[in-house]
């Protein structure tokens, strides 16, 4: 069985997958259908990294330039799956550019799509023009433009931050933990107030959940060295007084109303399931798990297999991952790949056949 | 216009114009009886940093609002209204107007520290309401404590003279306070005293109180000091807003 195995997704599930294939002397084809490599935190401008503080484009756009160099790699942009049929170390893709790729194995990397807030009207987005998501703020920073009111471009006085913007929301179907954007939007908080001193950050939220070692470098350290405030209050609207944006709701914790005016109102976007989702899923053959992410066949050993034999899966298109956990998972699937349709040898197998 | 809950709305949110005519229409009294509403409508941001630059609120950004100081607190046990997790949170997201309500309760704290003890994130509890209290004093929202007044004066003799003598702490902390010299309690200790310490020592008492030695060599320590107060004063009226940053 040889042969390129195929990569569909080029974030950093499928860079790293394409890396640990090449790296242990294996071809790999990559199929990316934007026209560029890196995945959200390059196609959506991220600013600095959690946990690492390195710049996206730096650590992500670093991934993404090996591969291309690499000779192991085949990169196609632009370019999608169109058809994919055949046997574990058997399997033929046409591509959207008509071409055909025979691969033993594919892993899919097709991570999620961004939240889109107008699906939220009551919190202002597309209504205000100073009501944004994270990932424009990420934009902001990383552009170098700095954090402005989108209206006027006048640097913020006050901004809120509002936690679970399109997560953990059974009204729009969503009942999910995107997992990653309490610890993003601490991050985001931190940056505001570093490169804006005079910025009061207010953090709205239900839960917190800066898991594991997040719990100091960003929920206490943005407490405690950056002054940034978090209020258990799910905000009802966000309106306007015609200045400045009116964000209302119950501060829990005190039991009372709150109307507040702020600068800049920023939704903290869930991570949603592909949209390509259905498609990938009848075109590769493999089921969906409940939420509408690519189903994991097992926890505990097979990494990454789907509900086919031979057609694996890493990163965010299994539901919401961060960036290091995504990496792992590809590494993982990539080891599952190389033994796909291959029959055991050793002395075990030997002794099985017999 | 009787309002029917209003056992409901508080009190200073009633609110009635004895003479107001809207219109041309005469609602004096009860016909101008409106409710101002519980709203928040704005967070005072200095608070938080204010309190903090008051000695013992230096760790009030820590609080994760566990309640472990109010469940353990001896006050609260007698006094429900008693409550330092709720204050810590209200100044620091700084509802003033809020805290301000509870200003003739928080001096209470009897700083026995139990909270201290109890707090998983070093807080000292303790210590941010004695901030707090200060924190009222110094803006004018309380007059002082009768334990602040005892501090000063206590704190005044250390530094004249480098020595304290009891009787004439007692004697000034009563005048201050408006209290009669002539306290039962102290009866009882003063014929305690005499009854039951030896002559030697009562004499050194007695000549104590009436020449009011100072620690030898003292004025030097004392400019020191004198200096140090001032200093830390000044600083805190700066952080608090209070003017020119000279004491009072
Ligand atoms: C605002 C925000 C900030 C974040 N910040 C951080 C952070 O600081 N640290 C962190 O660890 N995580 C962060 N995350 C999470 C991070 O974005 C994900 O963990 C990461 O992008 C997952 O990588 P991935 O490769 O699995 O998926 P993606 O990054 O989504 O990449 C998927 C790739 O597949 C391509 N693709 C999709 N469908 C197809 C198809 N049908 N055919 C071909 N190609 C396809 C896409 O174009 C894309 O290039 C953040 C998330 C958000 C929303
Ligand atoms: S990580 Fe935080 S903000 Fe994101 S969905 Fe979960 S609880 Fe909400
Ligand atoms: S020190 Fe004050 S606040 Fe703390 S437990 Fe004692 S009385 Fe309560
Ligand atoms: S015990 Fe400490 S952390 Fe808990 S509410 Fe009191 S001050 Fe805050």
């Amino acid at each position: 069985m040889t042969g390129p195995v195929l990569v569909v997704g080029g974030g950093p599930a499928g860079l790293a997958a394409a890396e640990a294939l090449s790296g242990v002397g294996r071809n790999a084809v990559l199929v990316e259908k934007e026209d560029r490599l890196g995945g959200a935190p390059i196609l959506s401008g991220y600013a600095k990294l959690v946990p690492t503080g390195e710049w996206a484009k730096d650590a992500i756009g670093g991934m993404a330039a090996r591969v291309e160099a690499d000779a192991a790699v085949d990169v196609r942009t632009g370019c999608t799956v169109k058809e994919f049929g055949g046997e574990p170390g058997a399997f033929t893709a046409t591509l959207s550019d008509g071409s055909t790729v025979e691969a033993p194995a594919a892993i899919l990397c097709t991570g999620f799509t961004h939240f889109d807030s107008v699906n939220k009207p009551e919190w202002g987005f597309g209504s205000f023009p100073d009501v944004v998501t994270t990932t424009q703020v990420e934009q902001m920073i990383s552009s170098g433009q700095g954090v402005r009111c989108p209206s006027d471009g006048r640097t913020p006085k006050r901004v809120a931050i509002l936690l679970c913007v399109g997560s953990r929301d059974r009204q729009i179907g969503r009942e999910w933990c995107s997992k990653i954007c309490c610890t993003v939007s601490a991050n985001i908080a931190m940056e505001i107030r570093e490169e804006l001193p005079d910025c009061h950050v207010y953090i709205y939220y239900m839960d917190i959940r800066t898991f594991g070692l997040y719990e100091t470098s960003y929920y206490w350290r943005s407490q405690e060295e950056f002054k940034v405030k978090y209020i258990k209050a799910r905000i009802a609207e966000v309106t306007s007084d015609g200045e400045r944006l009116i964000v209302k709701g119950e501060d829990t914790l005190v039991k009372r109303p709150i109307t507040i005016p702020f600068d800049m109102v920023v939704h903290a976007i869930g991570m949603d399931p592909n949209v390509d989702n259905l498609l990938l899923s009848s075109i590769f053959g493999v089921e969906l798990e409940p939420h509408g992410n690519i189903a994991r066949q097992s926890a505990y050993g097979g990494m990454g297999r789907t509900s086919r034999p031979g057609v694996f899966v890493a990163g965010a298109a299994t539901g919401p991952e961060t960036i290091d956990d995504s990496i792992a998972q590809a590494n993982a699937a990539a080891i599952a790949a190389l033994g796909a349709g291959r029959a055991a040898t050793g002395p075990k197998a030997a002794r099985k056949a017999a | 216009m009787p309002i029917h809950e209003q056992s409901l709305i508080r009190p200073e949110n009633i609110r009635t114009h004895d003479e107001l005519v809207l219109d041309g229409i005469d609602v004096s009294g009860h016909w101008s009886t409106f409710i101002e509403p519980r709203v928040v409508t704005d967070y005072n941001e200095a608070l938080e940093d204010e309190i903090a630059a008051l000695p013992g609120g230096e760790n009030i950004h820590r609080c994760w609002q566990c309640g472990s100081c109010t469940n353990s607190c001896t006050v609260n046990a007698v006094n429900p209204d008693f409550n330092p997790r709720y204050w810590i949170y209200l100044i620091r997201m700084g509802m003033e107007s809020e805290l301000l309500r509870d200003r003739d309760i928080i001096w209470q704290c009897v700083s026995c520290n139990k909270c201290t003890y109890a707090c998983p994130r070093d807080v000292e509890p303790e210590g941010v309401m004695k901030a707090t209290a200060h924190w009222l004093e110094k803006k004018g929202h309380t007059p002082k404590s009768p334990s602040i007044i005892f501090d000063e004066i206590f704190a005044d003799q250390v530094i004249a003279r480098g020595k304290i003598e009891e009787s004439s702490i007692i004697r000034k902390f009563l005048k201050r306070t408006g209290q009669p010299l002539m306290q039962d309690w102290l009866i009882a200790m003063a014929r305690g005293l005499l009854m039951k310490l030896p002559v030697g020592l009562m004499r050194r008492m007695g000549l104590a109180m009436l020449f009011r030695p100072r620690t030898a060599g003292w004025s030097k320590a004392r400019a020191a000091l004198e200096e140090y107060v001032e200093e830390c004063e000044r600083e805190q009226r700066r952080a608090l807003g209070l003017g020119n940053g000279k004491p009072e």
